[in-house]
């Protein structure tokens, strides 16, 4: 089966400097994956790329999506395909609710706009998932939340937007121990009942806890240095990243 | 003249209605004829105004030909009432098109107890008294040469009394429509609220048809509010793409512990020119005072908005916001004046601004001029544009950058919209915002590449 995404040998730069350096992940549909690493190794940098943010430049390499190169495409196409993405520093959007704003990406990837009944049914059940209040949903998106209710509100448009693989930079940082859980216990939800393929990228191990990734990666100074299972959280828990790079400048 | 219905309305021609009015005062106690007069002499003696703005560019109606221009006088027609205003419970619609007014109608019940609502030259004529207190008590009339013809050579007009106690949820309305090329419209609106009456006013100027070549509107608007009274004003400007140069001046006048919410928004326009002034003259008065413009293409919209505040306590709140694509010009001057002895005043002005191209200009000026020392007056507002994380956010939520622009722009003008309080006329202008967006999509997208 041809996997959803696959990142071949990715090169990016900003203005700058070049931050990833031959970067080479696969995730298919039903895959939980954590991408772990220190600040400045360029998680959230691949993760924006994937999405098609316009600051970040590829010099070389490929992201495929179902087979096909999806460089050239605009970040709302890639979205229609079945790419999500969960921000780390979710942005404000004035005068729009948080359910005008769904009903508005859903249509956005509908021939025909979505039937009231049917949004507000689909609306419980994933306010239901994430344990949060109905009210939350007429309030203006992001607009004064606090951290959790930011992080609930991206989790939540993922339920809502169902899409193949998406991809949560760093959606646990910043997070309370129960905000933490809600939000992990959705993004497993989701995972287990549709089959999600998910991408968690975190420095942390804590969000580990509540969802448990088969794959896990290491990256550094914008490459990939490790793959393995789960037991690579806990050596890393142990270990910190610099006994790893130590380890990764011998080798080479 | 252009092919237009010279024909006189039906009973007596507007022009015969106005000589036989001429005998009645202004507030001032000049008769009409006096007053017509005299803005005669000023429109003869002054020249088409210009007002300079910042930077190096003016808002100048110095191009106007005036020899083209005339009135236009047109038959009643009672499906004359627009769309906007259309298929919806209104407490009274008053409808002039061109010169004359073509419609009117008022709740059978309310005109029982004793609301007015008609052309300014019957009230002039059958409700006298209540003409001669009022007519002209806060406008002037030779400022400059548009205003000057605006009160020499007014016709038709809108008269609305309402008496004291009422207190009426539904809108009344009041529509100025320019239905062909060469028409001159010397619109005059006076509306009373009298004490702790409490009501919703519309005023829309706007082109009744599409039509080729040039027009003018040169309009005047009075509201006065007694002790206690409230009212809900909102006024839509929108000539569309129709050639129309537009001068007015609004002025409402805050009675005693009365309360005005005035909402005029801007949205279309060769070139206008607006001074509203919202004037707090009775102690205990408040008003809200928000407006929004948003020019495209080659559109020029220039408002200059006075909070005066003549005696205290008193409060003021001004909150503007605008928006320009293409190369269009607009501009807000905002100008806080407390009287001498206006203790207690509390008041505080802000715009926004949105730029959407490179090639448009949007200016605003704030001013503050205080007399007395018990008082809080204070400006401020910001000046954005675009933002590119907002909209790979929606990007990524499957949005097109279109899309996500327009969400933006609609999210900007928002907090002003709701608060019409007017379902079918916050849906006109949300559409004439979209409208407006969808015309400038190329446009604002170069813009937003170039950056």
């Amino acid at each position: 089966m041809v996997p959803q995404l696959e990142i071949r040998n990715l090169h990016v730069r900003t203005e700058d400097r070049e931050i990833l350096r031959g970067v080479d992940l696969t995730v298919r549909r039903g895959e939980l994956h954590a991408l772990m690493g220190p600040n400045g190794s360029g998680k959230s940098t691949l993760a924006n790329t994937i999405m098609g943010h316009p600051s970040y430049e590829v010099t070389e390499g490929e992201i495929l999506f179902e087979g096909d190169n999806i460089l050239e495409l605009e970040p709302h196409e890639r979205a229609k395909l079945g790419l999500f993405l969960a921000f780390q520093y979710p942005v404000a959007i004035p005068g729009v609710s948080v359910a005008n704003f769904l009903r508005m990406a859903i249509n956005a990837r509908r021939e025909e706009p979505i039937k009231m009944k049917e949004f507000a049914e689909q609306l419980t059940r994933a306010v239901d998932l994430l344990d949060v209040d109905r009210s939350f949903t007429s309030r203006h998106l992001n607009e004064g939340f606090s951290g959790g209710e930011k992080k609930r509100a991206e989790v939540l448009q993922m339920a809502m937007l169902a899409p193949e693989i998406a991809v949560l930079d760093e959606t646990d940082s910043g997070l309370d121990i129960d905000a933490l859980r809600t939000v992990a216990e959705g993004v497993r939800k989701l995972h287990e009942d549709q089959g999600l393929g998910v991408l968690i990228i975190t420095h942390y191990q804590r969000i580990l806890d509540y969802v448990k990734p088969a794959f896990v990666h290491v990256m550094m100074d914008g490459r990939i240095v490790l793959d393995g299972g789960p037991e690579l959280v806990e050596r890393l828990e142990r270990e910190g990243y610099d006994r790893i790079r130590e380890e990764v400048a011998a080798r080479a | 003249m252009p092919e237009a219905a010279t024909a006189p309305k039906p009973g007596t021609p507007p022009q015969a209605t106005l000589n036989s009015a001429l005998d009645a005062r202004g507030a001032g106690g000049e008769p009409l004829a006096v007053l017509r007069e005299r803005a005669r002499e000023a429109f003869d003696t002054l020249e088409l105004p210009y007002w300079r703005r910042s930077g190096f560019w003016q808002t100048s109606f110095t191009n106007l030909d005036m020899a083209t221009l005339g009135p236009i006088t047109r038959e009643a027609d009672s499906t004359a009432v627009p769309q906007i205003v259309s298929g919806r419970a209104n407490a009274g619609v008053l409808v002039q098109r061109d010169a004359s007014v073509v419609h009117v109608e008022l709740d059978a019940e309310l005109a029982e107890r004793g609301v007015i609502l008609c052309s300014l030259e019957e009230a002039a004529i059958q409700h006298t008294e209540l003409f001669e207190r009022y007519f002209m008590r806060r406008l002037l009339l030779d400022r400059d040469k548009l205003e000057a013809a605006s009160a020499a050579f007014w016709s038709g007009g809108a008269f609305l009394y309402v008496p004291p106690g009422l207190s009426i949820e539904d809108p009344f309305q009041i529509v100025y429509e320019i239905g062909a090329a060469g028409s001159a419209q010397y619109a005059h609106t006076l509306a009373i609220v009298d004490r702790t009456a409490e009501i919703r006013l519309r005023e829309y100027d706007l082109a009744g048809a599409t039509f080729d070549g040039d027009a003018l509107h040169a309009g005047q608007f009075e509201l006065y509010l007694e002790d206690g009274a409230r009212c809900r004003l909102a006024q839509l400007t929108d000539w569309s793409d129709g050639h129309v140069s537009d001068a007015s001046t609004s002025v409402v006048e805050v009675g005693r512990d009365a309360y005005c919410h005035w909402l005029p928004a801007l949205l279309g326009g060769h070139l206008i020119h607006h001074h509203d002034e919202l004037v707090v003259a009775g102690k205990g008065g408040d008003m809200a005072f928000r407006g929004l413009l948003f020019s495209e293409a080659q559109e020029h919209l220039d408002v200059f908005a006075v909070d005066l505040h003549e005696t205290g306590p008193s409060g003021g709140d001004v909150h503007w916001r605008g928006a320009a694509t293409g190369s269009s010009r607009a501009s807000f001057e905002g100008l806080i004046k407390i009287n001498q002895g206006a203790q207690q005043s509390h008041t505080y002005l802000q715009f926004h601004s949105m730029m959407l191209s490179a090639d448009a200009k949007l200016d605003a000026i704030p001013s503050v001029l205080v007399g007395a020392d018990d008082v809080s007056a204070s400006h401020g507002g910001t000046v954005g544009e675009l933002d590119e994380h907002l909209i790979f956010y929606m990007q990524s939520r499957g949005l097109t950058r279109p899309q996500a622009v327009r969400v933006i722009v609609e999210g900007f003008f928002e907090p002003l919209i709701v608060q019409l309080e007017d379902e079918q006329l916050e849906a006109a202008v949300r559409s004439r915002i979209g409208a407006k967006l969808a015309a400038a999509a190329a446009d604002i997208e170069r813009y937003a590449l170039a950056r």
